[in-house]
């Protein structure tokens, strides 16, 4: 019996029934990788999945360092995501900057009873007070849509009051299946009140924009920097490090990288449509994935000079690493490894450790949708249901006065129909045959994987960390890295195949059996006993 | 940041209910919690308790989605509960909703009936409910009410049994081994809820186990109602909450509350209460452990009084840390819990005060329903230098370089959160070496600074007078009590004060001008000392008349009594104990610092020497700066003030008498541009050492007023950082004691013209050679040796008890200190009335006008003027310490006699009698 037949055994009927689809034993020859994604969790079984507001607040909203994002709901939601997430910033003189901030306006119960908007008004008043921000986010959480608050009122109330902007989101908890639909709701928005607000024009016509990349332990840092050294332009970052007014410049750039593809393909796509910045699918986790990607952008541009500085930068880079690889990849060769987080990581990371030589075993994302498994081809084959129906999804126009190709049209088609822009293949063409992917892989399957594939390292988040930990697994947190990072780029492959490699020889994996048990238990029954 | 925000929540210090629910939850053996909301509430609590627990955390969710929100939430729970028990095989399961279902109003206790009956073979699974809203309370609040619905739900009417219940509030895990402990030890069966001691600090075991395995069995839970007594280990519980009281209502088993034992008061009391319920003596090892306990607290008393705290987090903890410090002679400076607990404040007010006032400290304040960015706020203002509580205030350890001892949940930035130990002797012994050795690190790594820095680095003088001074201070403070007592409390703070400095490093001269309070307005808080060792001067303005007999006049120029640069230093001295925040010490005259440069140079190195740190001003006419200028930076001054009226010598020829350089007397123009080329030059050679200059420059109707925008723009030119330009105070005698003053107006729009050009000060006091204290408070009467002497006073006042007994006179007095005729009349907002008849005068009243002097277009309108002259027209004089041209022209219309003074009021009222009844 496979592995996957194995831990869904343990189910009823119905769950299984439910989760047999979200898992896939991967087999590339026959092409019937079908996966189900974005559908709801099953309650009472542990997903690790979180909600909308942790997708639009905590994950698209939080790094942007320059705007007070006011939480309005009752205070837990605001306390817990607060600093949790590891999207590092530079203060810069004289701007604003407000990520050491937690602002909620603790609604009580008489604020559910009576409604909340005066409340939200009286915050926003305060934070002018004190802060004098030039923008406020206003956020909401799960009462709030229930008891009626027109958050988008109090938000064009505020822009005229004070004179600044003020963006609301209707993040509630509730809204969608997971995170997912969070990242939706903080792309509309976005794109209708930010982007193509700013007219700083680039000095370079080789600028370009990162997309869903949040700057987790520095990995923005070690991109942007890899960028700047070929000679790039970074007009902005979504949203790792970033400030509204780089923000509002997007539509300047001439191509949009896409790191995350799940959380951020919205505001690629409009872009897109309406400024006609075309976007490629990058990664930078990983060296060879970095490679790639650098080699993509330069193919782009079509600029003999910067195609030769590529590859210069490409040299250099890796002679200072090479040494480091050579000696992590010794110790690391043939480990085998179990990935489940997020909607992109658990694909970027899979190249990085192909890099190491450790194979994966299985891998899954908490949020992914079927594009992300198997590709941007099933789209058109993916039928909304109820939750994604709730999720609104804007159409914009090209933007008659702003918009600008850097390649003729006929050549943008011609690389699409190529899958070079615009696309995203996947996970799956990169996993090997009798491999897993799992979606919204849940408490109980985490445990039950672990004991069938006995992978040598899992890498997850801080909840199921140490469930993998108890059984004798060493557990790496990709979602901010125990404090380390970056892991991005050239320099990040180093740091990541040194925290494993340390994780892995750990001395006390090596002490788990007491001295007293090593040597064999004469194993006898008693008179009387069967 | 002054006001308390109500409506928008800065940095939270508390988390929602349903995390204390689930935390409770996990003390009850086989128990799975399930939140009935949206997936993200497990999602997040999970991320929290496994940061701060290292451990895996399981909770289950209903999953509510929009649909949900609609149609209810019941088939997801029900569905919920099947999956759970399907997986998991629990032998118990706590319900606990969210705000999303509270707000839609979930029926939960009837969806859990109908789970029964649709399923009736799981009916052996008791399913607790726990209401626990999100707006509802904090963790705290919802910890108790999961255990609560548990007693409530799971107690049955039994049998008597021979178990204490014993309840705990949230403590660690390492904690609630320490209580288990203690229980056996005494031999007492007991029944403890919620069992915390191993779930969520497991060892590795290779094979997971998904269930919580121990903790308190159902089976013994139900058996509480049977218990003879119950012990609850918590100060804020309630009716609504407090599982004793429940028990005791429906079961009636007697009870007793109990503080948690985190101090030696409550940790006897609790040892007390088990010896009496065991019917056993005290074991000599747990005497033993007291013992070793009351020595420790002796042997860090001594470190121990310097510590000024600042306890935050959840109202059991806080209060009983708070009890640990003052027990302990810590004084808890701010006590703040997030949670709404107005009894918090109630319960420890006599506490903290008392502590407080045994350490001189009179600031401290006990704060419910609190966020961190007033927990920072009263950190910083009062000088706190120690935190207890979470790691949530990580953030105001880094930003004020306080330490923080990280106790309670949730740890985040430290790992081993479960393990620490606060409770019994032993336990809270580690916590009070924790706080004490937090103090003694920061003592430690100061204090041989901070003594060489204070006595050896004086050694010099010392030697020579240092019997001499500490008997004269000693005689003074015995003379005077009050004083003996603001200098008890000051050295109170002195304690703190020093750690503050230690942390600070060298000061830069930005830093200084930070602290000045003359060159930065927002430093109002800082203090200065003029020390008067310059009577000399080498010009001779015409505005100015040096007089240093008496104290009865504040303007530049004046002094009480010219001192020697050793005297000099001995005021600073005394001056530095008494008065707090002393910053600044300036030399502005009487005369001109320069002209006495020996003296000058003498007063700063002595002090210097004593305290390198402190920032030096001075303030001169500018003749001799080019000789002195590289003489003074060496001597550390930082700040630098040049009166200059003019850069056009003939219009400098109007202004000054003559000037005297190099033994030769100047006048006329030829004086003026002596004077003048000497300025420029001076400040430019000061600029470009990067020392600060203010240029102050004297407004003089029909002289240069046309002209104070070119000198502002030369100042700018030298580099100068801010120009002052201020008022006339026409000096009877001087030249200009008839010159028409410019009114308040032309000295704004002035200020105003030339703050395009540069910095203008605004806050000018025009302030004594001898001034001490505050910009607002000067306290220089106090420190004058002259009281007494001045013997011509004490004549007319005598003199004045003997004759014109009957006569009643009424004086309003202009003053801030309610004691010494110390503001100008122009910005008193309240004038005191006085009463003078036989000789004595007496006190009568307050009467409010407007200011009407505020600066700005209002400024010198009469009609305000005539009002406040009515307000005050039953007077026979105005006793103030200086005014404006306008008013006194209306009060003499009026025939109110002026007197310009500073002065005690009652010593100024007499003299000004005396001049009336002449």
């Amino acid at each position: 019996m496979s592995a996957k037949e194995q831990v869904l055994e343990n189910y009823s009927s119905r769950v299984y029934k439910n989760r047999k689809e979200h898992m896939v034993e991967v087999n590339n020859n026959d092409n019937n990788n079908m996966i189900t994604a974005n559908v709801r969790a099953v309650p009472g079984i542990m997903t690790h999945r979180g909600c909308c507001y942790a997708g639009c607040k905590g994950v698209v909203l939080g790094p942007i360092k320059d705007a007070v994002q006011i939480v309005h709901g009752p205070i837990g939601c605001s306390f817990y995501a607060w600093g949790t997430r590891r999207h590092k910033a530079k203060k810069v003189e004289d701007t604003d900057h407000y990520l050491q901030y937690c602002f909620s306006t603790d609604m009580q119960e008489a604020d559910i009873v009576f409604g909340g908007e005066k409340k939200l008004k009286k915050a926003i008043e305060e934070a002018m007070d004190i802060f004098h921000p030039s923008t406020i986010f206003i956020c909401s959480t799960c009462p709030v849509g229930l008891i009626g608050d027109d958050i988008h009122a109090v938000a064009r109330w505020a822009e005229t009051e004070y004179g600044i902007k003020c963006i609301a989101f209707s993040c509630e908890g509730y809204k969608g299946v997971s995170q997912s639909a969070g990242h939706h709701i903080a792309n509309n928005q976005l794109m209708r009140f930010v982007i193509g607000e700013g007219d700083r024009e680039p000095k370079s016509k080789f600028s370009v924009n990162i997309l869903g990349e949040y700057n987790i332990g520095g990995d923005g840092w070690e991109t942007e920097r890899i960028l700047k050294r070929i000679g790039y332009e970074v007009v902005s970052v979504f949203t790792g490090d970033s400030s509204i007014e780089d923000l509002k410049n997007a539509h300047k750039a001439n191509l949009s990288i896409v790191q995350c593809h799940r959380s951020i393909n919205y505001i690629a796509e409009m872009l897109e449509t309406k400024y006609g910045v075309s976007w490629l699918k990058g990664n930078f986790v990983g060296v060879e994935a970095t490679i790639k990607t650098l080699r993509d952008i330069a193919k782009f541009f079509n600029d003999p000079e910067m195609t030769a500085r590529t590859e210069d930068v490409i040299a250099d880079e890796i002679n200072l690493i090479e040494d480091d690889m050579e000696y992590y990849k010794s110790k690391l060769k043939g480990k085998k490894a179990v990935l489940y987080v997020g909607g992109s990581r658990a694909h970027h990371y899979q190249l990085l450790l192909n890099d190491l030589g450790i194979t994966t075993l299985l891998a899954g994302y908490e949020f992914g949708h079927r594009d992300e498994y198997e590709g941007r081809e099933v789209i058109p084959t993916i039928k909304p249901d109820a939750d994604s129906k709730n999720i609104e999804s804007i159409t914009v126009e090209p933007d008659q006065e702003k918009y600008h190709l850097y390649l003729p049209e006929e050549e943008v088609n011609r690389l699409k129909e190529e899958n070079f822009l615009g696309y995203y293949g996947g996970m799956v063409k990169d996993m090997k045959d009798g491999t897993y992917m799992v979606d919204d892989l849940n408490h109980f399957e985490t445990e039950e994987f672990i004991r069938l594939l006995k992978p040598d390292i899992f890498f997850s988040g801080i909840k199921d960390k140490f469930v993998a930990q108890k059984s004798g697994v060493l557990s790496r947190q990709l979602h901010s890295y125990d404090y380390s990072g970056p892991y991005a780029g050239f320099r990040g492959a180093v740091n990541f195949a040194r925290d494993i490699t340390m994780g892995i020889y750990t001395p006390a994996w090596g002490l788990t059996k007491a001295p007293w048990k090593t040597t064999p238990t004469l194993v006898g029954t008693l008179g009387g006993e069967a | 940041m002054e006001q308390t925000l109500v409506n928008l929540n800065v940095n939270p210090c508390k988390m929602c209910m349903p995390m204390g629910s689930v935390m409770a939850l996990y003390g009850i053996k086989k128990c799975m919690s399930i939140l009935h909301g949206s997936q993200g509430c497990s999602t997040y609590i999970r991320r929290h308790m496994a940061t701060h627990y290292n451990e895996p955390v399981d909770i289950a969710s209903s999953s509510l989605t929009e649909e949900g929100t609609v149609y209810g939430g019941e088939e997801n729970l029900k569905k919920g509960l099947k999956n759970l028990i399907n997986l998991y095989s629990p032998e118990v399961i706590g319900v606990s909703t969210t705000c999303l279902a509270e707000t839609i109003g979930e029926d939960v206790p009837r969806i859990i009936d109908n789970f029964y009956e649709e399923n009736p073979e799981y009916r052996n699974i008791p399913i607790i409910s726990v209401p626990t809203a999100g707006y509802q309370g904090t963790q705290f609040e919802g910890f108790f009410k999961a255990l609560f619905q548990v007693v409530k739900t799971i107690v049955r009417k039994s049998e008597k049994n021979h178990k204490v219940n014993i309840i705990t509030g949230p403590i660690s895990p390492g904690d609630t081994r320490y209580l288990k402990n203690l229980l056996e030890h005494f031999e007492i069966d007991y029944i403890l809820l919620p069992d915390l001691s191993e779930n969520l600090d497991s060892g590795y075991h290779k094979n997971y186990d998904r269930l919580p395995s121990k903790g308190a069995s159902i089976e013994e839970i139900a058996m509480m109602g049977g218990a003879r007594y119950t012990l609850e280990l918590s100060t804020f519980t309630n009716k609504e909450n407090s599982p004793a009281e429940y028990l005791y209502r429906e079961y009636q088993i007697p009870y007793k509350k109990l503080n948690l034992p985190m101090s030696l008061r409550d940790i006897d009391a609790l040892i007390k209460e088990l010896k009496y319920l065991s019917g056993k003596n005290l074991s000599e090892e747990v005497s033993t452990q007291r013992e070793r306990y009351l020595d420790a607290m002796i042997d860090s008393h001594k470190y121990n009084s310097v510590g000024r705290a600042v306890v935050f987090g959840e109202p059991d903890f806080v209060y009983g840390t708070v009890r640990l410090c003052a027990e302990n002679g810590i004084v808890p400076i701010l006590v703040a819990t997030g949670s709404k607990c107005p009894e918090l404040k109630e319960k420890l007010q006599e506490e903290v005060k008392q502590v407080a006032e045994s350490a001189f400290v009179e600031q401290y304040e006990i704060l419910d329903d609190v966020d961190f960015q007033i927990i920072e706020k009263y950190a910083k203002k009062w000088g706190a230098n120690l935190l207890i509580g979470n790691s949530d205030a990580r953030r105001i350890e880094e930003n004020l370089h306080i330490s923080l001892v990280r106790r309670s949940f949730p740890i985040h930035d430290r790992i081993g959160g479960q393990r620490l130990l606060t409770l019994g002797y032993e336990g809270t012994l580690t916590f009070l070496d924790e706080i004490t050795n937090t103090l003694l690190a920061k003592t430690e790594s100061s204090f041989r600074r901070a003594l060489y820095e204070k006595y050896y680095k004086g050694e010099k003088i010392k030697y020579q007078s240092q019997n001499y001074l500490e008997n004269r201070v000693f005689n003074k403070i015995k003379n005077r009590k009050h004083i003996t007592n603001i200098q008890l409390k000051d050295r109170g703070k002195e304690g703190s004060n020093m750690l503050k400095m230690d942390t600070s490093t060298k000061n830069t001269i930005e830093q200084k001008t930070k602290t000045h309070p003359c060159f930065n307005s927002g430093a109002s808080d800082y203090a200065r000392v003029h020390l008067p060792v310059a009577p000399k001067c080498n010009i001779s303005c015409n505005y100015c008349l040096r007089k240093y007999d008496c104290p009865n006049e504040s303007r530049p120029g004046v002094t009480t009594e010219v001192l020697s640069p050793e005297e000099a230093y001995e005021r600073y001295l005394e001056v530095d104990k008494q008065v707090p925040n002393i910053s600044v010490v300036g030399i502005a005259g009487p005369g001109d610092a320069l002209a006495n440069f020996e003296e000058t140079k003498k007063t700063l190195q002595l002090i210097k020497e004593s305290n390198p740190d402190i920032t030096f001003c001075i303030s001169t006419n500018g003749l001799m700066l080019p000789v002195y200028a590289n003489e003074l930076v060496e001597l550390g001054v930082s700040h630098v003030t040049v009166t200059m009226n003019a850069i056009d010598p003939t219009i400098g020829a109007q202004v000054y008498k003559y000037v005297e350089y190099m033994g030769v007397k100047y006048k006329g123009e030829q004086a003026a541009s002596i004077l003048m080329a000497n300025q420029m030059a001076g400040i430019k050679l000061l600029t470009d050492k990067g020392i600060i200059c203010k240029v102050n420059i004297v407004m003089l109707k029909g002289i240069n007023e046309k002209h104070i925008p070119e000198v502002v723009k030369k100042v700018k030119e030298l580099g100068g950082t801010i120009t002052n330009i201020m008022q006339l105070i026409p000096v009877k005698g001087s030249a200009f004691q008839d010159l028409p003053l410019v009114s308040n107006k032309e000295i704004m729009d002035m200020r105003k013209t030339c703050g395009e050009t540069m910095s203008q000060m605004y806050h000018c006091k025009q302030c004594r050679a001898d001034a001490i204290g505050t910009l607002g408070n000067d306290r220089s009467i106090e420190f004058s040796s002259c009281k007494g002497k001045c013997g011509s006073k004490e004549e007319v006042i005598q003199e004045l008890q003997t004759c014109h007994k009957s006569k009643l006179l009424r004086f309003a007095a202009a003053t801030k200190s309610g004691m010494i005729v110390d503001q100008h009349f122009g910005q008193v907002s309240e004038l005191y009335i006085y009463e003078y008849t036989n000789g004595s005068p007496v006190f009568k009243e307050k009467r409010n006008i407007n200011k009407y002097c505020t600066g700005n277009e209002e400024c010198g309108e009469n009609d305000k003027i005539s009002m406040i002259v009515n307000t005050i027209s039953d007077c026979d004089g105005v006793i103030a310490m200086r005014i404006g041209e306008a008013p006194s022209k209306k009060l003499e219309e009026k025939g109110i006699r002026i007197f310009t003074t500073y002065d005690r009021i009652e010593d100024a009222v007499i003299l000004a009698a005396s001049e009336i009844l002449k």
